[in-house]
């Protein structure tokens, strides 16, 4: 009787430090790390979700910027070009008898984009030419404003004209161009 | 008295009742380990991925707003080319109406086109032609009318017309 009771009590020591520690684990650690995890588990989902929003709006803005540049193509490529008188004189030499463009100013800012103010002096054997140049001018490489005043001359059988040109290019190239003229 | 022949048995602290006892713990301890682990392992997986979605975001924020300020620049260069192309337009209009303007008796010998104004200069066979067939026009174009007459060769005038918009009222008109 006495060897039984001691094998009782045993058992009962036995599994009572074994059942307290399993209690004090599960109370003090297992379940804060388990609570810690659930919510982090919702933030991460949280964040996912709002992540994939946000992707999907750049992704949007991306295609945006990308129809908006194969739209406006030429007009990006105009505005990123520096004017070259040489280049304007043979590509519109069609359209006059004789044309002279002035040397470049040095450019103002104008909205943001600078302009290069070009003087421009020519001869037309009739309005029209002077017509079909207002029409090339628009589909030039350049982005070029005709401006007033426009004087036209009679000079014998021709029109001596002279007007200023408004050029404008991106206002960044006055950037690059002056931070190349300090590095050197 | 009486004597037992059977050998005695070692008498162990681990019973059968024990063993079992052990068993069960074990196998909930050890459970309890593997959630322990498990949790700690997401946690830790948690963590970093949270870390990663943040710097995949500040890169797309940053992409995003270089996107975003190359829309609206290229907004404003859609715009103003349309202004551009439409001031040219316009011009050519305006030359082309200026020119359909001049009846064929008159010749102009010079034309000044400012942005208030018209200057012309030409010949006239006599000033009512001039009078009725080009300063009629013009003054239901122009605001302010000048005209001055030079007598030239073969009783001819040589003119001199200075028309200007007034700007003021053009634009309480466009208001």
């Amino acid at each position: 009787m006495n060897n039984i009771s001691r094998q009782y009590i045993y058992l009962l020591v036995v599994s009572l430090i074994l059942f307290l520690f399993v209690l004090i684990f599960s109370f003090l650690v297992l379940i804060p790390e388990g609570k810690e995890y659930r919510i982090k588990r919702v933030e991460i989902l949280s964040m996912n979700r709002d992540f994939r929003e946000y992707l999907n709006f750049h992704t949007e803005t991306e295609d945006t910027l990308q129809e908006l540049r194969s739209k406006n193509r030429r007009i990006i490529t105009a505005f990123e070009k520096t004017f070259s008188p040489s280049r304007f004189e043979k590509e519109n030499k069609k359209y006059f008898s004789k044309l002279s463009v002035s040397t470049l100013l040095e450019p103002s800012i104008e909205n943001g984009f600078a302009v290069y103010e070009v003087n421009t002096t020519s001869q037309i054997s009739s309005p029209k030419s002077f017509y079909n140049f207002l029409e090339g001018v628009n589909k030039s490489a350049y982005m070029i404003a005709i401006n007033f005043p426009i004087d036209f001359k009679r000079e014998g059988e021709s029109i001596k004209s002279s007007f200023t040109m408004n050029v404008y290019f991106n206002n960044k190239d006055i950037n690059a161009t002056a931070s190349v003229s300090v590095n050197k | 008295m009486k004597y037992s022949y059977i050998t005695p048995r070692d008498k162990s602290a681990l019973t059968q009742e024990v063993q079992l006892l052990l068993s069960f713990f074990t196998i909930t301890i050890l459970m309890l380990f593997l959630t322990y682990t498990f949790l700690l392992y997401k946690n830790y997986s948690f963590k970093h991925e949270k870390q990663e979605i943040l710097i995949k975001k500040e890169k797309l924020k940053k992409s995003f707003l270089v996107m975003e300020e190359e829309i609206v620049y290229i907004e404003k260069q859609k715009l103003l080319s349309e202004n551009i192309y439409t001031k040219n337009i316009v011009l050519k209009d305006s030359i082309s109406n200026l020119f359909d303007l001049i009846p064929s008796r008159i010749t102009l010998t010079q034309a000044k086109l400012l942005k208030n104004g018209l200057i012309l200069y030409g010949i006239t066979p006599n000033k009512d032609i001039y009078n009725f067939m080009l300063q009629a026009p013009l003054r239901s174009i122009f605001h302010k009318t000048y005209s001055s007459f030079y007598p030239a060769q073969k009783g001819w005038y040589r003119f001199v017309s200075t028309n200007y918009i007034n700007e003021e009222k053009e634009e309480k008109i466009d208001e």
